[in-house]
């Protein structure tokens, strides 16, 4: 069954997102979203990671809640970590920092209860010049599991030495299991020191820093953030999720550009925009950073690529002499809290070619074709760069004959937006031509 | 499942297909030796060079299938009322109908079996599978497509990848051939990619090897015929017999509301079953059987065996994968396990270093797999079985069942040289 099977209004609204997704990713294509100026600097792009920068590696981040909205027309309610001069966002700010380098993020909470930040992975954390510790009440029972913000207007500052390089989740360390369900989580990520264009120390690590991407994979159960929202208990034996999310979006949310206008709270697309290896002009891999601020694994299976692990946790996975120790997956089976960092290409194998090497096989005639939705990326044509026309009631998401692949989970009611199918965690790779596509 | 009720989506499906989902069944005949495969124009490329060329024609469709007999109702899901004698269960799956005629080939409307017929090909085939949808016997109101997803095919294009939002579905009565150029050995899976998480769930789903060249070429001193997983030049991955295993689950609920014209929340996801190629222990251990034959009775439409047969000292691969939707941990007591791939990708870094893992527990996420290999210890019985407990029944009842099989291990000689994968 899909969206329009279910006969409710949510339906209507999936087709909506839909189009106004296509809008979105037309005028992306041409005019880079406007910068965002801010002391702490966040680069102006419509695509890849959004990373907040400092030259002091200082963050004032402020936890306070927002709403987020969903591809079938739901808003959720949600707590999460914002940069303290920008409004809510989910999730918290990508920050990017130096191995080996001193961090400050200062937290500031809004919220109705004690909130903190704890950083797996970073050395000799302090809050507020003190070693971080768990927290315990007078009677011996765990409060926190690490210094924590006062409610309402309380703060702490945190300090580390940025970790070995790789990726890290960032989360709350107070009522963890309801804190970071209702959003207070985001990504660290450590970038060598003296080079910033490897995922770890090793230089076979290296990756094209125009194709960056993070992959924060998490999941809402929406009667969970409507109890918190009310203030009512909420009995944590009926939790089940129902929305499954990409840096806080659900597909198709997950294409449209990096602070798209209509998704306010949900700055972070997850569409990744490549061309094909070329050993001359586009040797280097894309990379992915994979998080799991969720409950159970993401198994996530990027279609037409294998992708190869080279970094866990923010460890490169070498031997003890320096052997590589990376492997190639199909799939990455993210465990929660895990990070993952992965290499990607795509190569034109075949290099089919209308007219010097066409595919052996012939596609269908139109009339005998099932084009899905009332809109479609298939660009009619199995050639790179080519494009043939589409009956006119379909809407056409293809720009140039540019290819497009899915990757999504793999527990697949984790691919729907509550059931319904081709949504939740899922987003597309987009393969143009070497060449790019024409500018119009 | 797709209804034809919504209005936006029957003015447009009826211009596309001039109302074929509805006359398939009519025009259906013509159609499956006919299509785009028998037509395709020999191309340069194919002139040029002498690639074996392998053909494949599968059909997908509904049908019923059979938990074990012990399992306790679950009414009013388990067993389905409107299953025919012998049956509990409806699905959706393939049929292999290579080289059926038209008709006979159109007769196996209503008989899906699970899993989904083995393939095996080897590196550098040209490899063409058509497709053809034969619709739903159970579900005339539906005219859901299929596809055919390589789940793990490198380098794709979406033409061939399967996925109907970014290339194209097979609508009822109509088919598409795929082609496949395989240059990665290792073990894959394939599945409909329409609708993906019902058509997965409900059984279209099933394996597919890929054979290294090093088969061709023994390394190591191996005598000629020595059978590789990879091209590992050390003779690291050869074995002696391979059997193969597709982990599903099975959500009774979500089968019956299909088949009684209801939709499921697949966030609700609830299985009942824990199957290995189909089936569920013991079932696992029953000899392999036929589709096209009633000799296996209620099994008729689970023909693939998990019941591993060897010699003691014999090299076993064991091709494990995973299209269910829960995480499973395979363990076998008293052997030793080694992983030699994972996800069609041996474990060696890019400098050569090999990193396999030896191991008694392999976990197999969703849409994963794992190529392992063991020595066969002392001849005897020994259980290869999901270490999660809980999946080691049958809809709840007593006594074992599941994801559970045997291996069984004779002297040597015991068993004669394998024929195919899981035989």
């Amino acid at each position: 069954m899909n969206a329009n099977d279910r006969g409710d209004p949510m339906s209507f609204m999936a087709h909506l997102s839909v189009r106004r997704l296509l809008v979105a990713a037309l005028a992306g294509a041409f005019a880079l979203t406007a910068a965002v100026t801010s002391p702490q600097a966040v680069a102006a792009t419509s695509e890849g990671l959004l990373c907040d920068t400092n030259a002091q590696q200082t963050f004032s981040m402020t936890a306070r809640d927002g709403y987020v909205s969903t591809p079938d027309g739901n808003s959720l309610y949600m707590w999460s970590y914002a940069n303290s001069s920008r409004g809510f966002q989910l999730p918290g700010p990508t920050l990017c920092v130096t191995s080996g380098r001193i961090v400050t993020v200062i937290l500031h909470n809004t919220l109705p209860e004690a909130t903190s930040v704890l950083f797996p992975g970073q050395k000799g954390v302090k809050a507020n010049g003190n070693p971080a510790q768990p927290q315990f009440d007078p009677g011996g029972s765990l409060t926190s599991m690490v210094q924590a913000a006062a409610p309402e207007t309380g703060s702490v500052t945190y300090t580390f030495t940025a970790g070995t390089p790789g990726t890290y989740l960032y989360e709350s360390g107070t009522d963890v299991d309801k804190q970071v369900q209702m959003g207070l989580y985001g990504a660290l990520v450590v970038r060598p020191a003296g080079s910033p264009g490897q995922v770890n120390d090793r230089p076979d690590s290296a990756f094209n820093p125009s194709t960056e991407y993070v992959f924060l994979l998490s999941e809402v159960d929406p009667d969970l953030h409507l109890a918190v929202e009310r203030k009512q208990p909420f009995d944590w034996s009926t939790y089940r999720a129902r929305y499954f999310m990409i840096n806080g979006r659900s597909m198709p949310d997950t294409l449209a550009p990096n602070n798209a206008s209509w998704l306010p709270g949900q700055p972070y697309g997850a569409l990744v925009h490549i061309k094909p290896y070329d050993p001359a002009t586009n040797a280097l891999p894309s990379v992915i950073r994979y998080l799991n601020a969720g409950t159970v694994n993401y198994p996530f299976h990027p279609h037409g690529s294998d992708e190869r692990v080279v970094n866990k946790d923010g460890r490169a996975l070498q031997g003890p002499g320096g052997q590589d120790l990376a492997y190639l997956k199909y799939d990455f089976d993210v465990q929660p809290g895990q990070t993952v960092d992965a290499l990607m290409d795509w190569r034109d194998v075949e290099h089919w070619d209308a007219l010097t090497n066409p595919i052996p096989t012939q596609i269908p005639a139109i009339t005998d074709q099932l084009l899905v939705g009332t809109d479609t990326w298939f660009s009619e044509s199995p050639y790179l760069g080519i494009k043939h026309a589409l009956p006119t009631l379909i809407t056409s998401n293809n720009e140039c004959g540019e290819y497009y692949h899915v990757a999504h989970s793999h527990a697949l009611q984790q691919a729907t937006n509550y059931g319904a199918t081709f949504g939740g965690m899922m987003t597309v790779y987009r393969i143009d031509p070497p060449a790019g596509c024409p500018a119009k | 499942m797709t209804h034809n009720a919504k209005l936006p989506s029957l003015s447009r499906r009826s211009l596309l297909s001039g109302g074929a989902g509805l006359a398939g069944a009519a025009i259906l005949g013509s159609r499956i030796l006919t299509g785009p495969a028998a037509n395709a124009a020999p191309s340069l490329v194919r002139a040029a060079t002498a690639r074996p060329q392998k053909q494949v024609h599968l059909a997908g469709t509904d049908g019923w299938v059979s938990m074990p007999a012990d399992a306790p109702p679950d009414l009013p899901f388990f067993p389905d009322s409107l299953a025919p004698n012998g049956f509990d269960t409806y699905v959706f799956g393939f049929r292999d109908v290579t080289g059926m005629s038209s008709t006979q080939a159109a007769a196996q409307r209503g008989k899906a079996q699970i899993s989904a017929p083995m393939l095996d090909f080897d590196e550098e085939d040209d490899v063409t599978i058509t497709l053809t949808n034969l619709g739903l016997l159970q579900r005339p109101d539906l005219f859901d497509g299929h596809t055919l997803h390589w789940h793990g095919f490198v380098n794709a294009i979406p033409l061939f990848d399967g996925v109907p939002e970014l290339s194209l579905a097979v609508p009822v009565g109509r088919d598409l051939s795929y082609f496949y150029r395989p240059h990665d050995a290792g073990t894959y899976m394939y599945h409909c990619h329409f609708e993906d998480v019902e058509h997965v769930q409900m059984g279209m789903t099933g394996m597919v090897f890929v054979r290294p060249k090093q088969n061709r070429t023994p390394v190591n001193g191996d005598p000629a015929g020595s059978k590789y997983a990879y091209n590992d030049g050390d003779g690291s991955t050869r074995y002696d017999r391979e059997f193969a295993f597709l982990n599903t689950e099975l959500w009774s609920a979500a089968h019956y509301r299909d088949a009684h014209i209801q939709v499921s929340d697949w966030t609700d996801y609830d299985p009942s079953f824990w199957l290995l190629n189909g089936r569920a222990y013991p079932d696992t251990i029953v000899p392999n059987g036929n589709p096209s034959s009633t000799a296996a009775g209620r099994l008729q439409y689970q023909p693939i065996s998990s019941l591993v047969r060897c010699n003691s000292g014999d090299r076993v691969l064991l091709r494990m994968s995973n299209l269910g939707y829960q995480n499973h941990a395979m363990t076998v007591d008293n052997i030793d396990l080694q992983i030699v791939a994972k996800d069609a990708s041996r474990l060696v870094g890019r400098d050569g270093t090999t990193n396999y893992i030896t191991t008694n527990t392999v976990d197999v996420g969703p849409g994963e797999s794992r190529d392992v290999i063991f020595v066969a210890p002392a001849p005897g019985e020994y259980l290869l079985y999901d270490r999660k407990y809980s999946f080691l029944n049958n809809g709840g009842g007593p006594g074992y069942g599941g994801m559970m099989t045997k291996i069984l291990v004779g002297t040597p000689g015991t068993y004669g040289p394998q024929a195919a994968a899981n035989s």
